[in-house]
């Protein structure tokens, strides 16, 4: 079936989309700001600024590039990003271009496993078997219900931009895994639904990692350090800050409540 | 009129791809994969994007459906046999492109980008790619450029 191709304008292309894709429609409606398209890219990648992007790429409002979904789709290259990477940065740009490598070496991962993409690679490190994580993720989690003033404002975002901050997604595939003990393709398939970055090679093997299914270790994380990369932002309206708050502890706590059987928590 | 078509797709949106800069003239055909859409459950934001990155590929030609039919469709309409197109490593490319040629009986080309850091498919092979530090030592130097000040 063949689709137009021209229009006047983005509006226009969007509610002929909504009508030729009605089911992806309904199933979500929102429509990102980012803009797909070479001219976008570029500008993106004309904003790159490699020495910031080392000291400030973790903290949700640090100089991060935005340039995952032109990469995803190759409408950059990420050789050509590497490139300009270095002519701009130098040796400054070492953290760029080596989170540009991780993204290269999931790719050369899906090569070779295509969808074995979509098995645990090893078990999980956190003394849980695999069968002792739900299958699916709970609908508060989706909608953006459960109370956690982060976790539902990352929902949210998700939804609404296609896009999360990678300490973000961090986090929030920590928090699905290991405090709510779900498996990790539940989550990814969530992101994939959603991200316009999402490709199953950076995004399923990220989730792995967390996991602990292609690590060597479970990746969580506590309040003080999701407070300090966000600004205190999240926390500071969330009504579990005073109690309640899962992510509160040290990390000697927090294994120990996560993973009591893991053998080096015992 | 060219003897080929491209075979646009959602790994290469690039106007400038490797098989879009080999035949700039070209007619140049992307397929939504139902398969994929309904598969992934994908949201109608992520079709925007990937919409309107198309639309910034001059004279594309934009369908849905079952990827290798609509190709095999297009090629009979313009009378020709052999496709090009930019390399994916997504299984979803080699299934399609193998229907291509069994079951359509069409020549399909397949054009490579230039590789990150210059690393490509045969060293690939060879590398461990166990834990990304032993993919990464190896390279390191070499993606970043610090031998550059030798020459």
């Amino acid at each position: 079936m063949k689709l137009k191709a021209e229009f006047r304008d983005r509006d226009e292309m969007i509610i002929y989309l909504r009508e030729v894709f009605a089911e992806a429609a309904a199933r979500s409606p929102e429509v990102a700001e980012t803009r797909g398209g070479r001219c976008a890219a570029e500008a993106a990648l004309e904003r790159i600024r490699p020495e910031r992007y080392a000291s400030s790429r973790n903290y949700l409002k640090g100089a991060v590039t935005r340039l995952a979904a032109y990469l995803r789709h190759g409408v950059l290259s990420l050789e050509e990003v590497r490139l300009e990477a270095l002519r701009r940065g130098g040796p400054k740009a070492e953290k760029l271009v080596t989170e540009l490598a991780w993204r290269d070496y999931w790719q050369r991962v899906y090569r070779r496993i295509g969808a074995g993409i979509w098995k645990d690679r090893e078990s999980y490190k956190t003394g849980w078997r695999t069968s002792d994580y739900a299958t699916e993720l709970p609908t508060e989690v989706i909608e953006g219900q459960t109370g956690l003033a982060c976790m539902d404002a990352f929902a949210a975002e998700l939804r609404r931009t296609g896009y999360l901050h990678n300490h973000s997604r961090m986090w929030m595939a920590a928090w699905i895994v290991h405090f709510l003990r779900v498996r990790w393709q539940a989550g990814a398939a969530w992101f994939l639904e959603h991200l316009l970055d999402g490709d199953p090679a950076s995004n399923n093997l990220s989730w792995q990692w967390v996991a602990s299914t292609f690590s060597t270790k479970p990746y969580y994380f506590n309040r003080d350090n999701l407070e300090q990369f966000t600004d205190g932002l999240y926390c500071r309206q969330c009504r579990h800050y005073r109690s309640g708050c899962p992510f509160e502890g040290t990390y000697e706590d927090l294994q120990a409540r996560l993973f009591p059987r893991m053998p080096e928590a015992r | 009129m060219s003897k080929v078509m491209v075979w646009v797709h959602g790994d290469s949106l690039r106007p400038g791809s490797a098989a879009l800069a080999k035949h700039p003239e070209a007619r140049r055909v992307f397929v939504f994969d139902d398969r994929v859409i309904e598969g992934y459950r994908l949201s109608l934001k992520r079709i925007v994007f990937i919409y309107e990155s198309l639309l910034e590929i001059e004279g594309i030609e934009i369908r849905r459906g079952d990827v290798a039919a609509e190709l095999a469709e297009a090629a009979r309409e313009s009378g020709v046999t052999r496709i090009v197109t930019t390399e994916s490593v997504a299984p979803g490319f080699a299934r399609i492109s193998e229907r291509l040629r069994r079951d359509y009986r069409l020549e399909l080309e397949v054009l490579t980008e230039e590789p990150f850091a210059g690393i490509g498919k045969a060293e690939s092979e060879r590398m461990d790619l166990k834990r990304f530090s032993r993919f990464w030592q190896p390279i390191k130097s070499r993606a970043l450029n610090l031998n550059r000040s030798l020459w």
